[in-house]
């Protein structure tokens, strides 16, 4: 008992492998919290991907129930959507499994001028980091959750993919693709002139306010990023399959995430898979409004649970968190 | 024919334990972090209580220049009183809790801040926080504690009494930060100067970027030992309620240890010890409030702002194992 040891050393940093430490740098080169040892950090910018595969089935949704999950000011423009996987294998945050589902979108910023996008209303991310860099500045809906996606078998034929959170299968689907077309794909895909669009909410400590934005990353790369557009796709990269060699498919509601139960799909029309590199510079707000929880206030109206009393959404396996 | 099957259960209308979504609730003042659709947690989380949490804090030994860096200045400054230089080093075992169960680990700092009228604010400063849950961390960082994911054990086990042998353990992105093993042999561990002083609260530091990463604005955040008076009729008294005859406590004798600075992690290189005095461990409910804001600073960038990184150059802080998540 008793034998205790602690290494201060820090060789990396000799090296110019990691940042200055941030004790002791201008705070301007901090972007969150921890202050002396943040969750994402200054050398995530600019925010890069390298040869990530993007695996998106493609369904169609009854377009009333898609428009009740989305808020003002985002309109969606038609029943279909992408449902995707990504396997992202270098990147400024690291390596990470990473789910979406993406509208196609507008937004009028108040101006009278519109917004085209694709709109995220669900994410999912196998990395702390990642989750929270992309939550808090640009509003992307990240949650944690495990992530199994992969295609393998000669010349990677066959796919899978498995999502699963607190004990709950969230989705699975597995096929083989047949490189047939799809009869139908979203409409912002290949349109340079959409972008993505985040619904962000920054509530203060005190729950005083909250403000609610819509940030904007355009297709093209914003000045000092060099000349062209966001997302590169490798065209030699592409496979599809059509509903049909969709072998199978779960989704389903629980009761932590909703998505299986907003947005069951009326059709699956198939799955497009390709290779890409991708920038996420800052991101614009196009649009904001900002909800007071003044001295009159009920406060009553969001404390729904009772005191010390457990139910069903505060019971599940103890998580541990595998990044670990 | 492929099979396809969609079970689209809507969970709130089958029991009132789930809350409809926000975008079904409407009112948008109940409204409290994205997305509308489906957040990562939500109003019943509120009023956010703990039962028999079990909390075992190492109790370090930390020189004035270590604890100089570990609290920002302005606004914070030490507390340079009794035991000034003891330092909480914990782990905490969340058994019931509105944001389920998780483990969690953090360090605890005493620290002041003085506002501008003279009033001097006395708390505890987390420097550093690890949890194993998504929807906690980022529940802490809404209030601006600075919560990251980690892999945490803990274990107690075995001896006269089934608890007397400790294994505490933390690991992220593929390295160990920290691990504590040992033997509680009940002999007197002094505590940090905060502990059962109801004048003492918590300090944590937010920082909100702007989506196009223009500015960061520091919110310097402040829990009080008391409840708010809107609390006050649904829970009495102080957030913090320990449950004594569930104490254990181990002398530094009866510790082994081992920390270290990861790439990822500096805490292992900023936390200087100079002695493991000894580990406290005992069991409390608590409830979490909202805190008050005491103090803001914004800091600007230029335009011309980069970052540290080189595009599509990746190095040792973007390698390490992918994770399925958890």
């Amino acid at each position: 008992m008793g034998l205790q040891a602690n290494e201060y050393s820090y060789p990396w940093l000799a090296e110019g492998e990691v940042p200055p430490l941030p004790a002791d740098r201008d705070r301007i080169h901090i972007l969150t919290q921890a202050v002396i040892d943040p969750v994402f950090d200054y050398d995530i910018v600019p925010l890069t991907y390298t040869e990530s595969r993007w695996m998106a089935y493609i369904i169609r949704a009854d377009i009333n129930a898609m428009k009740a999950i989305c808020p003002e000011p985002i309109e969606v423009q038609d029943d279909v959507i992408e449902f995707w996987y990504v396997i992202h294998r270098n990147t400024m945050l690291g390596p990470y499994m990473e789910f979406g589902v993406t509208f196609s979108a507008t937004v009028d910023d108040g101006t009278g001028k519109i917004y085209k996008a694709g709109y995220y209303p669900y994410m999912y991310l196998s990395n702390d980091s990642a989750i929270f860099a992309g939550k808090e500045p640009f509003g992307f809906p990240k949650k944690a959750a495990y992530i199994a996606a992969f295609e393998h078998g000669n010349n990677n034929n066959w796919f899978n993919h498995l999502m699963e959170r607190r004990g709950y299968i969230i989705h699975t689907a597995n096929g083989r693709y047949s490189d047939k077309p799809l009869s139908v794909k979203p409409t912002f895909y290949g349109k340079t002139d959409w972008g993505r669009m985040n619904y962000r909410m920054t509530t203060r400590p005190d729950v005083s306010n909250t403000i609610h934005e819509v940030t904007y990353l355009p297709s093209e790369l914003p000045p000092g990023f060099g000349e062209g557009h966001r997302f590169q796709l490798d065209p030699s990269s592409v496979r599809t399959a059509n509903g049909d060699d969709i072998r199978s498919w779960y989704l389903s509601g629980t009761p932590f995430d909703f998505m299986g139960g907003q947005i069951p799909p009326t059709e699956i029309v198939g799955i497009i898979s390709f290779t890409f590199n991708l920038i996420i510079p800052g991101a614009e707000t196009i649009w904001t409004k900002k909800v007071e929880r003044g001295a009159d206030f009920d406060w009553g109206t969001i404390m729904y649970s009772k005191p010390f009393e457990y139910t069903m959404r505060h019971r599940f396996l103890l998580p541990q968190y595998s990044q670990g | 024919m492929p099979s396809h099957l969609n079970v689209p259960t809507k969970y709130w209308e089958l029991t009132k334990e789930v809350p409809a979504p926000p975008c079904v609730r409407g009112d948008i003042a109940s409204w409290i972090i994205a997305n509308p659709a489906d957040p990562l947690w939500d109003i019943d989380v509120l009023p956010l209580t703990y039962t028999d949490s079990r909390w075992s804090a190492f109790v370090v030994r930390c020189d004035e220049p270590t604890r100089r860096r570990l609290v920002p200045n302005p606004p914070l400054d030490l507390w340079d009183g009794d035991n000034a230089d003891l330092v909480e080093y914990w782990y905490v075992e969340h058994i019931n809790t509105m944001l389920g169960p998780y483990l969690e680990f953090g360090v605890t700092v005493s620290a002041t801040y003085k506002d501008p009228k003279g009033n001097v604010w006395k708390g505890g400063y987390y420097p550093y926080m690890y949890l194993t849950s998504d929807a906690a961390v980022d529940a802490g960082r809404v209030l601006g504690f600075p919560k990251k994911m980690s892999y945490i054990r803990i274990t107690t086990h075995g001896g006269e009494k089934g608890t007397d042998f400790f294994g505490f353990a933390m690991t992220r992105n593929g390295y160990l930060l920290h691990s504590a093993t040992g033997k509680f042999d009940d002999k007197q561990v002094t505590p940090p100067h905060f502990y059962g002083k109801t004048d003492w609260g918590k300090f944590n530091m937010k920082v909100v970027t702007r989506p196009d990463l223009s500015s960061s604005e520091w919110q310097l955040t402040y829990i009080a030992s008391e409840l708010p008076e809107a609390m006050q009729g649904m829970i009495k008294g102080h957030r913090f309620k320990i449950k004594p005859e569930h104490t254990r406590t181990a002398s530094g004798d009866a510790i082994n240890w081992f920390a270290q600075g990861t790439p990822f992690d500096n805490m292992g290189v900023e936390v200087k010890i100079q002695e493991i005095t000894g580990c406290i461990s005992f069991v409390f409910d608590l409830v979490i409030p909202p805190p008050s804001v005491l103090w803001t600073e914004t800091y600007e960038r230029p335009a011309s702002y980069r970052g540290y990184a080189t595009p599509y150059k990746y190095g040792l802080r973007q390698q390490f194992p992918i994770s399925q998540g958890s």
